[in-house]
């Protein structure tokens, strides 16, 4: 016996094969008296139906909030979830908020600084200094 | 030909009756008898199946669970049907009802052939409900089949000349239990605190407090398995293809059960709750395979295996560990009437320095077979003889290339042989 196996796991790419939307569920928080939720409600009544039916993906909870200032809460597969406070916003402003919180991962934002990025090893291969014609100095 | 109604087959999984069970129970023997004899029927009877129901149960419903909350203050969001909380999991008529589920099956892009109540069903495992008509053992043995045929033909011929044991890993590391739960994560399936009728249908459903005894595994338990495992005996690998389950691993529920007695019970659970957790969750996905296959027919749930399995990445390269890669080389070479190996030195720097480097290349006559760059001479050729060895292994015909189940489909483009290999240079 020469070779043994050393267990590895897959990894998963989303997007390669299957993808899978990360925003799993949204929460919307509302108040019926107070002035800062007046856009949301006006986006609950108009907007909301056809936001939701198109995205079954996501699971979509409505619940009062009363005397504090309306809410979207997006919860994503990693665990992580977002909140953002939509007072005194628009319907369409929430409308633009809510695909926000939609189209993100969950990953904590970062800076990033390089144009790509990649789990997969270079094609070209890592330069050598034993190989080719060498560097004249 | 008629053409074949797969939908009509399925129909008899909607309407579960509780009829005795088929003789035919695979791995019967495996099966703890405490689980048998703790089915009782007649506590059993569901409501819910699509059978006449007995008069006494609808006349006598069985006491909701009542945890002192005032529903008049806080009325609940779901109302419940009679009895439903006393249930071991949620009625499969809630299904329709459920957000997290219609979200789940929108998420995963199944086809509404699939019932709703189906997908719940493949979201209890058997630790959570005993009966069988309503957990998902039965959908997930046709899944893990179905899984594990698919991933294991795409692996020989994708890559024709690895080793069994390589192989054995390269399965597990796209279909173990381990990698299945990740699938099963990055789905957005979460799990219920505890099991019951009353949860949500839409979350996964398992007890880490009573193992279940669900069979989503072929292979026998050995008589020999204790000496196996404390006297380490040895077992060929062909041995394992005939015993152990489709990874290679030993079968020992016993074991598994004595350390379930053995379990402190603390408050985050341990390794071994842990792992019982990532099973119910493998089991999970698998049974949702099982389910695409039963409602919707094969094309569908190998199209599904190839998006959400396959299609992971697993770097094989890095499961090889060579004991002896020269002498492995220097035989592969004598099979394959190649000329014998020889190690030459390429490149050198700083041999007289704290950090040299070698480059060795291995030579069979005038064909290079591999080089490798370390800082001792012996390393670098022992490195050199394992990067010819896997340049054998991993040979490939190409990255699409035909599997045998792709004749299955109409219309199929003609068969090009696969390739197959003579087998393992050294045997065990």
């Amino acid at each position: 016996m020469t070779i043994k196996a050393l267990q590895q796991i897959s990894a998963g790419r989303n997007g390669v094969g299957a993808f899978i939307l990360q925003c799993k569920r949204m929460d919307f928080h509302y108040c019926d008296w107070a002035g800062s939720s007046k856009g949301m409600n006006g986006f609950i009544k108009s907007l909301l139906p056809k936001f939701t039916a198109a995205h079954p993906q996501v699971e979509f909870s409505i619940s009062p909030r009363p005397r504090k200032h309306p809410v979207i809460v997006a919860h994503y597969i990693n665990g992580h979830s977002r909140s953002q406070c939509v007072r005194n916003l628009e319907p369409y402003s929430i409308l633009q908020k809510a695909e926000e919180l939609r189209d993100a991962s969950g990953e904590p934002l970062r800076r990033v600084t390089k144009p790509v990025q990649s789990a997969n090893p270079s094609v070209r291969g890592v330069w050598s200094p034993y190989h080719g014609e060498g560097m004249k100095v | 030909m008629k053409r074949l109604r797969l939908d009509r087959w399925t129909s008899p999984l909607l309407a579960a009756r509780p009829a005795p069970c088929p003789a035919s129970r695979p791995r019967a023997a495996l099966r703890p008898t405490t689980a048998a004899s703790a089915f009782s029927r007649g506590t059993a009877v569901r409501y819910q199946s699509t059978d006449t129901t007995p008069e006494e149960h609808i006349a006598a419903p069985q006491e909701d669970y009542d945890d002192g909350t005032d529903h008049v203050r806080f009325p609940p969001l779901e109302k419940l049907p009679p009895g439903a909380a006393s249930l071991p999991s949620p009625p499969p008529e809630r299904a329709l009802r459920s957000a997290k589920l219609a979200a789940l099956k929108a998420r995963l892009a199944l086809p509404d052939r699939v019932p709703l109540q189906t997908l719940a069903r493949a979201l209890v495992d058997a630790s959570a409900d005993q009966n069988r008509l309503f957990n998902n053992s039965s959908l997930a043995f046709v899944g893990q089949t179905f899984i594990n045929y698919h991933v294991s033909e795409w692996l020989l011929c994708r890559y024709p000349r690895l080793p069994m044991k390589i192989l054995y890993a390269a399965m597990k590391g796209y279909a173990g239990p381990i990698s299945l739960h990740h699938v099963a994560r990055s789905w957005g399936i979460e799990h219920a605190a505890a099991p019951g009728g009353e949860v949500d249908p839409g979350l996964l459903q398992f007890s880490m407090h009573k193992p279940g005894d669900a069979f989503v595994a072929l292979g026998y338990r050995r008589s020999e398995a204790d000496h196996l495992k404390h006297n380490k005996w040895r077992h060929s690998l062909s041995n394992s293809v005939v015993f152990d389950d489709d990874f290679g691993d030993l079968i020992d529920t016993q074991d598994q059960a004595d350390k379930m007695r053995a379990r402190p019970d603390t408050e985050y659970g341990n390794e071994y709750t842990r792992m019982l957790a990532e099973n119910a969750y493998a089991t999970c996905v698998r049974a949702v395979v099982g389910t695409l296959y039963a409602h919707a027919g094969r094309e569908p749930a190998k199209a599904f295996v190839k998006a959400h399995i396959l299609a992971r990445t697993l770097e094989i390269e890095r499961l090889f560990s060579f004991k002896h890669p020269t002498r492995e080389l220097s035989m592969l070479c004598a099979r394959e009437d190649f000329e014998a190996p020889v190690a030459r030195l390429l490149s050198e720097t700083g041999r007289l320095s704290r950090t040299p480097v070698y480059n060795v290349g291995i030579f069979s006559g005038g064909d290079k077979l591999g080089e490798g760059a370390a800082a001792s001479l012996d390393h670098a050729r022992a490195k050199a003889a394992m990067n010819a060895l896997m340049s054998w292994y991993l040979y490939s015909p190409g990255e699409n290339v035909s599997v045998p189940s792709d004749m299955l489909e109409d219309g199929a483009k003609p068969w090009t042989p696969a390739y197959i290999d003579m087998g393992e240079v050294v045997g065990r």
